[in-house]
């Protein structure tokens, strides 16, 4: 394989992983909701192919394309629009939440699209005002205000995952973005965030009860926090090798969102801490090409939009594995292309699509041998 | 180009940034990779173990128990289906709600149903009983209430005593407890056979609840029960009691037919009796199984014994004469005895017959001391009679030691000790049967589920109390009792020849510790027919009203009971009205 596409490799096998994996959770359940065991393997597969053409696409569009007042303009219309759509007549609720548009033949999450097109707008804004990024306004008040409408929205959905995980990025965009940090600011910003964990999850019971049977979900092993039990108990079954592929008891139900959220457990009952440690090293290897997709770049666009889609992608499974762990409360976000659920995995793929992209441009200009000038 | 354009600090500082957030991702791996190693090779073995726990669950299984049959294989206690509402506690939000719904199903109040679940929520318990075995009425309602309150309320199918005929033969049958575990009766005496056994099996069960395995199985079945009685028999005995007790406003009576030769039991029954199915519902005296558990002075009944031991000895024959005619006898001491009525010389015969106290004594006498404890002791009194029910008592029998001047004279008379009908009963089948003791016995075979015959039991002789000869003098001298000039001749019947005898005792007075003048126990015990027995009965009747002497009271219930018996077993007619013999053996 070329350079160009080495990042394809831990995503590639991550995606393999992702099916075996999506077959294996939800073999029980498909049987028991359509009557044959590979109604979501299907699907899955479907998506995969999707993703693929998506990803193909961009890979070989030149990413400066994007860097374009129109083409951010025009995206976050649409990622507004779509998410405004959820709560029309072609919105589908589950679980008590609508966070799904009907879409031939599935369903469609704008808040995955959301945080594709926050990347793209934050580094095509913080290239533009590179030089005013310093200042309190146009540093952390605007990029704030706006990333704040969608979390807004999405609250009302809500998808509290998806609202964690657009600041994440955010802040973490802005911080290389160069903006000042202050004590005040970050005082301000603790503070900020206090009140918003005190509105939006003391005063809601069920993200208490989430936070509170974090940290000793024993407690209340069947009530309140059976989910992470159940968690837990999966990965202390699959010790050092696993209970192997297909044999995992804590699938038969115990395990909540097995094949999405939870799938993470699954994989570290049936393959163990070998399991589970490849997939950490899938993502460290994604990680590390990713972040040097932006450094070898000398497009300050590329850079922060090559940071950002790797640390979209990278940030989730953290965030993930923590969950699964116990060492964050249990919220909806799954791994990044391991996890059913088209479009994360679509919006995850059209992300490596961009950074292939990247790499494309980098490696036409020759630059590929100069990338010690930047990081020394 | 960020950092051509801007060579300067924040150039910097964006690099600088950028190796901080390297490193704080590569620390988060760290930590996540630990969190792993922890929970995966640290804790591997203690989640394992706690992982298993929850994959299956200890499952009783309930046996079958086992069903009682008559001699003719008729069901007399057999097994039904129940619903049993059970609750989750512990998965309970709301209890007042759920308390509120079921409250109308079980008949419980919701407060007292509200505090029982959340004292089972306070101590996590994943399962309490509402109600058990339902009828039908509460079933319905509970498979509606179980829909509305998935996973907190659930039914489960449980498996309750029944008794089809009710009544019948409740004394013997005896009745189980909720979990059936018998209680009573041959329930009781035979629980261990008839249990079965639970089986302990672990179900895998996913999270919902449900057996991976597609389990029908139980635990393993009880035995059957083959008894010597026969339905037909029970039925007669207990509607004649029924019908006796209501005529006399008797207290309460028993009747007890059996085979003489064998000693098996054909019909035991009490007045009052209760419903099997609802004995929470009767009183303590209703389920008192006076057959063999109350002892009682048996007067005249009792006579066979001094007269067979001085037959027996030949101290005496039929024909010996004594002088009756006094009326009264002297003996050591107190109140003289009488007779009913005065008599004149009467051959021994005559005393038995007209059951006269002053012959009997002069018999007891003739006898003595310690040859008439031996015959008592012999015919079994004073010890149970090892029949397989529960509660038998042995009586009373005080040895001579303890004995007045009194005591064998009244005794031979069948005062001054105490004795079951059943003990009277058995002594009576010996005289019918040639002289054997035989053990009575109601269970004739323990048949296993595939139906193999475990154990049987078989006639047992305890022992020869008199000889053949002295037993057929005995049956010829108790022939004459239903005849012209006995004192039962209401016990005779058309076509066979019935042996038996009355019996008339006053009862002592719990309070003044003396005979009663009022409260009587009439009895009439016998076997027909009388020179070939194949039954024999004894009814006794415990406080009748209107009239006292077995012979008015007890001897009619003999006869109904005897006619209907005969021609039920298809007895042929020994002889006819005109006295010619229609069958001869």
């Amino acid at each position: 394989m070329r350079k160009t596409h080495s990042i394809l490799i831990p995503v590639g096998i991550l995606i393999f992983v992702g099916l075996l994996m999506v077959f294996s959770s939800t073999g029980l359940i498909s049987k028991a909701k359509y009557g044959n065991g590979y109604h979501y393997l299907w699907m899955h597969l479907f998506t995969v192919v999707i993703g693929l053409a998506a990803m193909l696409f961009l890979a070989q569009m030149d990413y400066r394309k994007l860097n374009n007042r129109w083409v951010v303009i025009i995206l976050l219309a649409l990622s507004l629009g779509l998410l405004i759509l959820v709560f029309t007549g072609i919105g589908v609720k589950a679980n008590g939440a609508r966070r799904w548009i009907r879409l031939w033949p599935s369903t469609f999450q704008p808040s995955e699209f959301v945080k594709f097109t926050t990347v793209l707008a934050l580094a095509y804004y913080i290239e533009k005002y590179a030089s005013k990024m310093k200042s309190l306004g146009y540093g952390i008040l605007i990029p704030f205000a706006v990333v704040g409408i969608f979390q807004l929205i999405i609250y009302k959905q809500p998808d509290f995952g998806a609202i964690i995980s657009l600041g994440i990025i955010t802040i973490i965009l802005l911080f290389i973005g160069g903006i000042r940090l202050k004590w005040n600011y970050i005082a301000g910003f603790l503070l900020l965030g206090a009140a918003g964990f005190y509105k939006f999850v003391w005063l809601e019971p069920y993200r208490k009860d989430r936070v509170m049977f974090f940290w000793n979900p024993w407690k209340d092993a069947l009530g309140k926090g059976f989910h992470l039990v159940q968690s837990l108990l999966a990965f202390g079954r699959g010790g050092i090798t696993g209970v192997g592929p297909g044999a995992s008891k804590q699938k038969l139900f115990y395990l909540p969102e097995l094949h999405t959220d939870f799938i993470f457990s699954l994989i570290g009952e049936e393959w163990g801490l070998i399991g589970v440690s490849c997939i950490l090293g899938l993502f460290i290897w994604f990680f590390i090409k990713g972040t040097k997709i932006a450094e070898q770049t000398e497009d300050p666009f590329g850079y922060y939009l090559a940071m950002g889609l790797t640390l979209m992608i990278v940030t989730q499974a953290l965030i993930n594995f923590a969950v699964t762990i116990g060492l964050m409360p249990t919220k909806g976000l799954p791994l990044p292309f391991i996890s059913y659920g088209g479009s994360a995995l679509l919006v995850n793929m059209m992300a490596v699509g961009v950074l292939i992209s990247i790499q494309r441009s980098v490696n036409s200009k020759g630059w590929t041998g100069e990338r010690g000038r930047y990081i020394q | 180009m960020l950092w051509d354009r801007a060579p300067d600090a924040d150039n910097y500082a964006g690099r600088k940034r950028a190796i901080v957030l390297k490193t704080i991702v590569f620390f988060c791996f760290s930590v996540v990779f630990f969190k792993l190693f922890y929970l995966m090779v640290i804790q591997h073995k203690g989640l394992s173990e706690k992982a298993e726990q929850q994959y299956s669950r200890a499952v009783t299984l309930m046996p079958q128990r086992g069903t009682i049959y008559d001699r003719s294989m008729r069901e007399l206690a057999v097994n039904i289906e129940t619903n049993s509402l059970y609750a989750v506690p512990v998965k309970m939000e709301n209890i007042n709600d759920v308390s509120s719904r079921l409250s109308p199903v079980v008949k419980v109040s919701a407060n007292i149903l509200s505090s029982r679940l959340a004292d089972g929520k306070g101590r996590k318990s994943s399962f309490m009983w509402i109600a058990r075995k339902m009828d039908e009425d509460m079933s319905r309602g509970a498979e509606k209430v179980k829909d509305k309150l998935k996973n907190t309320v659930g039914v489960v199918t449980e498996t309750k005593r029944y008794y089809p005929k009710g009544q019948l033969a409740a004394h013997i049958l005896g009745y189980t407890d909720i979990d059936n575990k018998g209680l009573e009766g041959i329930e009781r005496r035979y629980d261990k056979h008839m249990k079965g056994q639970v089986k302990k099996v672990q179900l895998g069960r996913d999270a919902h609840g449900l057996n991976l395995a597609n389990n029908t199985e139980e635990g393993i079945p009880g035995n059957s029960l083959l008894l010597t009685i026969d339905e037909g028999l029970q039925h007669i005995v207990e509607r004649e009691l029924a019908g006796a007790v209501e005529t006399w406003h008797a207290e309460g009576a028993v009747g007890i037919m059996m085979d003489p030769m064998t000693g098996e039991i054909f019909a035991l029954a009490n007045m009052p009796t209760y419903d099997l199915n609802v004995p929470a519902d009767a009183d303590v005296s209703e389920r008192r199984n006076r057959a063999i558990t109350d002892s009682y002075e048996p007067g005249s009944t009792f006579k066979v014994i001094s007269a067979s031991g001085v037959i027996e000895e030949g101290l005496v024959t039929p024909e010996s004469k004594f002088d009756c005619s006094k009326g009264y006898i002297n003996v050591g001491g107190g109140k003289p005895i009488r007779d009913v009525h005065k008599n004149g010389v009467l051959t021994f015969k005559e005393c038995v017959q007209k059951s006269s106290n002053v012959c009997l004594i002069q018999a007891g006498t003739i006898l003595g001391e310690k040859k008439f404890y031996e015959y008592v002791k012999g015919f079994g009194f004073g010890d149970k009679t090892g029949i397989d029910l529960i509660g038998e008592v042995g009586g009373l029998l005080k040895s001579p030691g303890a004995w007045s001047g009194r005591t064998l004279a009244t005794m031979s008379i069948g005062q001054e000790i105490g004795v079951t009908p059943l003990q009277i009963l058995r002594a009576y089948s010996a005289i019918a049967n040639g002289g054997r003791l035989m053990k009575p016995y109601i269970v004739s075979e323990v048949i296993s589920p595939d139906r193999r015959i475990i154990e049987k039991s078989s006639p047992k002789v305890e022992r020869q109390v008199v000889s053949e000869e002295t037993a057929k003098t005995m049956r010829d001298i108790l022939k004459t009792v239903v005849t012209e000039g006995g004192t039962a001749q209401r016990a005779s019947i058309k076509g066979n020849a019935v042996a038996g005898k009355t019996g008339t005792a006053q009862m002592i007075d719990p309070k003044t510790g003396r005979y009663s003048s009022s409260d009587y126990v009439s009895s009439f015990v016998g076997f027909v027919p009388a020179d070939n027995p194949r039954i024999s009965l004894i009814i006794v009747v415990f406080k009748p009203r209107g009239a006292s002497y077995g012979g008015t009271v007890a001897a009619p219930v003999f006869r109904n009971i005897i006619e209907q018996t005969l021609t039920y077993l298809d007895v042929p007619m020994e002889r006819d009205e005109n006295n010619i013999t229609l069958v001869s053996r």
